[in-house]
């Protein structure tokens, strides 16, 4: 009977998933992976978006896409690596479609952005709007992901 | 030699291998990375180097014993073994306003002792070669504004600090980085300084852009400028033109100044120049002046090569009175040697280029260039053959070292070779130049 719950448990839990996924265009969480990392991006330096998005391929590429779950949060000056028409638009597409990394827009440096320019720029396809960056960076790391910041 | 000018005239049509770098250089130059770019990067690079001929007399003519102006090594002419910082080059560009990204800038310095800062209003210790401001808002066509590199032949068109070797050229040299004269060097008693310097670029608006099309990228600008130097306001009412256009078969996913690929290019430029003193006679006469070309460029693994042919039509740089150097006076003492130009000359000329990297560290460069210069006027064309050979040594990415021993040959075709003219050219000395790059 045990055993019986056990598998309606994983069961639900794999429907779950799949509403999840087809709910939201960003890929879902990474249940079972090993790692868990959130990586912070927020500066205006544009080298740091190269190195953030390296660091991302290199988690992947040394743990596996599976046992690692890897979820980019950029606020502030850093929002700009999620502009639609960001030079990096490929790679972050890649590592999406490919790798299952999560890529998270500050909706509150949003709304800055949109004061400043006088229009709201577009978003890149790949990128999931959260109401605050820091919110959900603190989020993560309450649900045991580790925080780097590049 | 005709047989063999044909010949490289046919092998460039159809498309030889043959070439140098395969890069956009009006994208790496007039733009910045999209969203990824800072508001502010400090730049530039330092050329130091010696050059040495063994400094052969003028053997004949109304000079006869002083210094050939060809042996001598510029801008300076004053000495045939001499040290000089070649060039020191400092600019910023960028994107003024991070978050929107779409206006670009450019600015850059020079410090060296070349021709930049020695013709440049009437010579400084440092002159400004770029300034420009580049609008990415409209699709398919972005606009650059101010002093920057025209869209034209390869060699000129590249960045210095890629360059593979220490000297252009001389069909580069001679008929594309334009020194502009106020006279044609008729006048005896005045060594026609040039007044202004190009160094490939102009002042104007360029609207350009690239886009990928059956496999392969593909570039066109066309600009309207001054025609007249940098750091100069036009000298006439009438502008440049300049049309080009480039295809690139982009090797793999490499980019930047020594990306992989095999790109053709075409390229036109036509304006008009004032002179205030022709045939001996001051009044100010207009002068056309067009010149046009076709490349191709190939970069891949360890190879590299390149090839250009080139054609001038009008105001074509004429040498220097007796093959002295402007300013000295004749033995008879009675004229002054002076630069001179051939308002209504014709010229053209090509290169065939190839490097071949032996390590990682060390790549060995081959050059062969001709120009005929003035080919229509019997008496005042001159043939020029040059061998290049070459060595680059790069320390790291950002240093290196060139070494070049240029086999220097030149001749006026419609002379005897014991006539003076051909006694003078005989003397031409090979040149030696050793170079380190250093770029911050």
């Amino acid at each position: 009977m045990q055993r019986l719950t056990k598998s309606w448990t994983w069961l639900v839990a794999l429907v779950c998933l799949g509403l999840t996924s087809q709910l939201w265009a960003a890929p879902a969480e990474k249940p079972f992976a090993e790692k868990k990392v959130v990586l912070q991006i927020s500066d205006d330096d544009a080298s740091k978006q190269t190195l953030v998005l390296n660091v991302a391929s290199n988690l992947v590429k040394h743990y596996g896409p599976d046992q690692v779950d890897v979820e980019i949060v950029a606020f502030g000056p850093g929002l700009r690596l999620l502009f639609a028409d960001n030079s990096n638009a490929g790679r972050i597409d890649n590592l999406a479609e490919n790798s299952g990394v999560r890529f998270s827009a500050c909706s509150n440096t949003m709304k800055k952005v949109t004061k400043n320019l006088g229009y709201e720029p577009k978003l890149d396809a790949n990128a999931t709007p959260v109401s605050a960056g820091v919110v959900r960076i603190l989020d993560l790391v309450s649900k045991g992901y580790v925080l780097i910041k590049p | 030699m005709q047989k063999l000018h044909l010949a490289l005239a046919a092998v460039l049509a159809a498309g030889t291998s043959l070439s140098a770098n395969a890069t956009n250089w009006l994208k790496l130059q007039g733009t910045e990375a999209a969203g990824s770019t800072d508001r502010f990067k400090l730049w530039g690079f330092i050329q130091p180097e010696y050059d040495y001929t063994s400094n052969s007399k003028l053997p004949a003519g109304p000079w006869n014993g002083q210094k050939a102006v060809f042996n001598q090594i510029g801008p300076d002419l004053n000495s045939s073994s001499t040290f000089n910082l070649r060039r020191a080059r400092l600019g910023v560009r960028g994107a003024n306003f991070p978050l929107d990204g779409k206006t670009n800038y450019f600015l850059l310095f020079e410090g060296g002792d070349n021709g930049v800062t020695k013709f440049t209003d009437g010579g400084s210790a440092v002159a400004m070669t770029d300034a420009s401001v580049t609008l990415n808002y409209i699709p398919h066509a972005r606009i650059r504004v101010g002093q920057f590199k025209y869209p034209g032949e390869e060699e000129g068109l590249q960045a210095i600090h890629v360059f593979n070797y220490i000297n252009f050229t001389s069909v580069t040299d001679q008929l594309l980085l334009e020194r502009f004269f106020d006279g044609d060097g008729s006048n005896t008693q005045d060594e026609n300084e040039p007044v202004a310097f190009g160094a490939f670029r102009d002042i104007g608006i360029q609207v350009f852009d690239w886009f990928n099309w059956l496999g392969m990228e593909h570039t066109y600008a066309a600009m309207l400028g001054n025609g007249s130097g940098i750091d100069r306001e036009d000298n006439n009412n009438e502008k440049d033109y300049y049309l080009y256009w480039a295809s690139e078969k982009v090797f793999g996913d490499s980019k930047g100044a020594r990306r992989e690929g095999w790109k053709f290019l075409g390229w036109y430029e036509k304006g008009q120049r004032s002179l205030e003193f022709v045939n001996g006679v001051a009044g100010k006469q207009d002068f056309d002046r067009k010149r046009y070309g076709v490349g191709t460029t190939f970069r891949k693994g360890k190879w590299r090569a390149a090839a250009e042919y080139i054609w001038a039509d009008g105001m074509v740089l004429n040498g220097t009175d007796g093959g002295a150097v402007p300013g000295s006076r004749n033995n008879a003492d009675t004229a002054t040697a002076s630069f001179n130009i051939s308002p209504d000359g014709k010229a053209d000329g090509y290169y065939l280029d190839m490097g071949y990297r032996v390590i990682p560290r060390l790549e060995l460069d081959l050059r062969y260039d001709y120009l005929d210069r003035v080919k229509n006027q019997d008496p005042n064309e001159r043939e020029f053959n040059t061998w290049t050979v070459g060595a680059q040594w790069w320390f790291n990415k950002k240093t290196r070292a060139l070494v070049n021993y240029e086999i220097r040959d030149a001749k006026a075709p419609n002379f005897s070779s014991s006539a003076p003219p051909n006694q003078i050219l005989d003397e031409v000395d090979n040149r030696i130049s050793v170079q380190l790059l250093a770029i911050f």
